[in-house]
């Protein structure tokens, strides 16, 4: 190498919970490494915990970060946006017009929204029908509306066909929407979840707080006259087909729902630049079509090997987790899990430059959801590699307890415990990533 | 024995404590109120509670869980890393009055945790520069019933605790940040 130079230089596209952990760790694990992150915004605003922001139990500031600590570790911090990758020449161009070079690269553009799918609905609406979706004036914007509808009025929330960032998310979102229904005298209002799936993350819990917290009773339309959730399957009616954006009425091929206030999150895929990059699966079933898939020991693209693919954009994995093939068969999309694929990637990447032998990995997730006052859930998964395969790690892993050991009601001691481990885990995971 | 051997030599000690660090915090140093520093707390403190956890004789709300996943050899490995990493006190704010409150009420503790938190004992966690919040939620199942703390020495001496007086401790150690 040349005097002076550096050893390599890595470049990292995105500075959301993937990219930033990926920048910081490789410039942990070798401080020689030249580390260039590419991010537009100069404020990331976290999606975890945005759904307290909506009902006003969170103030947005407190998801704000900046990337000066990463550019204290002195990591290149490029405010600009990729628009290209040349794997053969291992460069990035960006909108701003500069070119740089590789010698390890990782992609971590989360993800992009397919607006198709739903006939009458198109990007141009989500200032009137907010996804909320990616934390920032979306959030605000769904919260505004929230305080602005009138008791009586139905909350609806469509949630698209898996696989979806953050799966326990569209059902933390409509128990706390509850929850906001019940503190504000509107309890004659209902939130409505019209589902394109037959079941979700964490649902014995989520309808064991439910029943407790919110008058449920049972899944169905109409089916909790005294309750203020309802959740709609895809089996039942809860894949919406169609919408009519003025009266706000999403259809399936079973019903018709008029909304006071809509939010309907939009299918996803891989952020557009992965797709750009030729990174991305063209045929397959949900989990493999529009995403990347990886090689489990380094998290390197399965189609270039100097290339990372770590966070939303990845499918990592093909274990039915839940036994059910269609239901969840890859890691969760979470910032946590997110993170400590980055962790993976940067020690494969650090690795590589010094010529030293591929570290064994390990992957694990968690995603708390805050349902009511005093009231947290959890989900843990833990993976390994073995054999060069995924393989999840049934210790290790799964939810919250439904009832202790000796089959008695959890204490609420417990449910307030995770409600404020998920607020301190907020600030760790900011700053693991950021800081 | 070559397995054993080679399944050895495959111990990534550091990566698995980046699947810690995502909740404890860059090198086990936590950035969140109710999260703890797990960074230099004694190898055997840090050990016992683990296998504890692992073997179901400690409740916890994620710990239980998380923890069946690693085998001993890694949550030796773990206890060993962590103890060897530095104590780094949180930066927090403490409430003057309750310290004082605090400072009183823990001379019955000192006998094992010392005059601030900082104890020498392999088996007894530090305290001192913990964060409050941490603290304090601790102490409370140690209080409570539905906890059943392995640990009957501490159920005992916790159950003398009033509410206001388990503040007063927590924001006593968790202003110790010497
Ligand atoms: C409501 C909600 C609640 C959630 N709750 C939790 C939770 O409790 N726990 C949890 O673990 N996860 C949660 N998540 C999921 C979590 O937000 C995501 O999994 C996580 O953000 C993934 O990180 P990422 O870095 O892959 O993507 P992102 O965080 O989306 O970051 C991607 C970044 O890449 C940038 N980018 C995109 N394209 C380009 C380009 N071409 N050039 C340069 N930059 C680009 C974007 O600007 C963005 O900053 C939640 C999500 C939502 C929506
Ligand atoms: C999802 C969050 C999460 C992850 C991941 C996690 N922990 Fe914890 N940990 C907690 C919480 C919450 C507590 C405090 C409550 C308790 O003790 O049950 C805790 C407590 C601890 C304590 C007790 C500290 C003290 O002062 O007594 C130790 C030690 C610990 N964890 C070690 C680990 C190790 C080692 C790992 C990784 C193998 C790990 N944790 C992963 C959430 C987590
Ligand atoms: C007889 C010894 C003894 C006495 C007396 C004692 N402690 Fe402890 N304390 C311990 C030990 C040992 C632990 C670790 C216990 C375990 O493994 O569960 C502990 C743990 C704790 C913790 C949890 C720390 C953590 O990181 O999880 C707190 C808080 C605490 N003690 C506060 C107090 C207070 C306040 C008093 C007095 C009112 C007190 N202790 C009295 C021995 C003692």
């Amino acid at each position: 190498a040349r005097a002076g130079a550096a050893k390599a230089r890595v470049v990292v596209i995105g500075g959301g919970y993937a990219g930033a952990t990926a920048a910081k760790y490789v410039k942990l694990g070798d401080a020689a490494i030249d580390v260039t992150l590419i991010e537009p915004n100069k404020i990331y605003t976290s999606c975890p915990l945005s759904n307290e922001v909506i009902v006003g139990h969170r103030d947005i500031k407190t998801l704000e970060i900046g990337y000066d600590g990463l550019k204290k570790r002195g990591i290149n911090v490029l405010h600009d946006f990729v628009t290209g990758v040349d794997r053969a020449k291992k460069t990035v161009t960006t909108q701003g017009g500069k070119t740089l070079a590789y010698d390890a690269l990782v992609v971590s553009p989360g993800i992009d929204f397919h607006y198709t799918g739903i006939e009458g609905y198109n990007e141009s609406m989500i200032e009137d029908i907010p996804h909320a979706y990616k934390a920032g004036p979306q959030t605000l914007l769904l919260k505004k509306q929230l305080e602005a509808m009138p008791d009586g009025g139905k909350f609806v929330i469509v949630v698209p066909k898996g696989p979806f960032r953050c799966p326990p998310g569209p059902y933390e979102r409509a128990s706390l929407v509850a929850n906001y229904f019940k503190h504000h005298g509107k309890t004659k209002s209902k939130v409505i979840i019209m589902d394109a799936n037959d079941s979700h993350s964490k649902k014995g819990l989520f309808n064991q707080a439910w029943a407790k917290l919110y008058g449920w009773e049972k899944e169905g339309l109409g089916a909790n006259p005294n309750g203020m959730i309802e959740w709609v399957k895809g089996a039942e009616g809860g894949t919406v087909t169609k919408l009519d954006a003025k009266s706000k009425t999403v259809s399936s091929d079973f019903v018709d729902v008029k909304a006071d206030v809509l939010n309907i999150i939009p299918p996803h895929k891989a952020g557009k630049i992965a797709a750009d990059a030729g990174l991305t699966g063209t045929q397959g079933n949900n989990f493999e079509k529009g995403w990347c898939k990886v090689e489990p020991m380094t998290m390197a693209s399965a189609v270039d090997p100097n290339i990372y693919v770590v966070g939303d954009s990845c499918v990592a994995g093909e274990m039915p987790l839940y036994g059910n093939p269609n239901a969840a068969f890859d890691m969760p999309k979470s910032a946590h899990i997110a993170m400590t694929q980055a962790k993976v990637a940067a020690a494969a990447i650090v690795a590589k430059v010094n010529g030293q032998p591929v570290p064994n990995p390990y992957y694990a997730n968690t995603c708390y959801s805050v349902v009511g006052d005093d009231y947290g859930i959890s989900v843990a998964h833990l993976y390994r590699v073995e054999n060069g395969t995924f393989k999840y790690i049934k210790e290790g892993s799964g939810v919250s307890m439904m009832t202790l050991p000796d089959k008695s009601p959890v204490p609420a001691a417990y449910r307030k415990l995770e409600a404020e481990y998920a607020a301190g885990w907020l600030r760790n995971v900011m700053a693991d990533s950021f800081s | 024995l070559l397995l054993a051997g080679s399944a050895q030599a495959e111990l990534n000690v550091s990566g698995l404590a980046n699947t810690c660090n995502n909740c404890h915090g860059t090198g086990g140093v936590s950035a969140g109120e109710s999260m703890p520093s797990i960074a230099g707390l004694p190898e055997g403190y840090l050990k016992n509670i683990m296998m504890e956890w692992k073997t179901g004789k400690r409740p916890s709300a994620n710990m239980t869980r998380l923890i069946s996943g690693y085998t001993d050899e890694e949550i030796a490995a773990l206890a060993a890393h962590y103890s060897k990493l530095p104590w780094v006190p949180a930066k927090q704010k403490t409430d003057p009055k309750l310290v004082k409150l605090g400072k009183k009420v823990t001379e019955k503790c000192s006998g094992c945790h010392g005059d601030t938190g900082k104890s020498d004992d392999a088996d007894t966690p530090s305290l001192h520069g913990q964060w409050s919040q941490y603290l304090q939620l601790e102490a409370l199942k140690y209080r409570d019933d539905a906890f059943n703390m392995p640990n009957k020495q501490m159920v005992k001496a916790a159950k003398k605790l009033s509410d206001e007086e388990i503040k007063a401790v927590a924001e006593f150690y968790a202003s110790q940040s010497k």
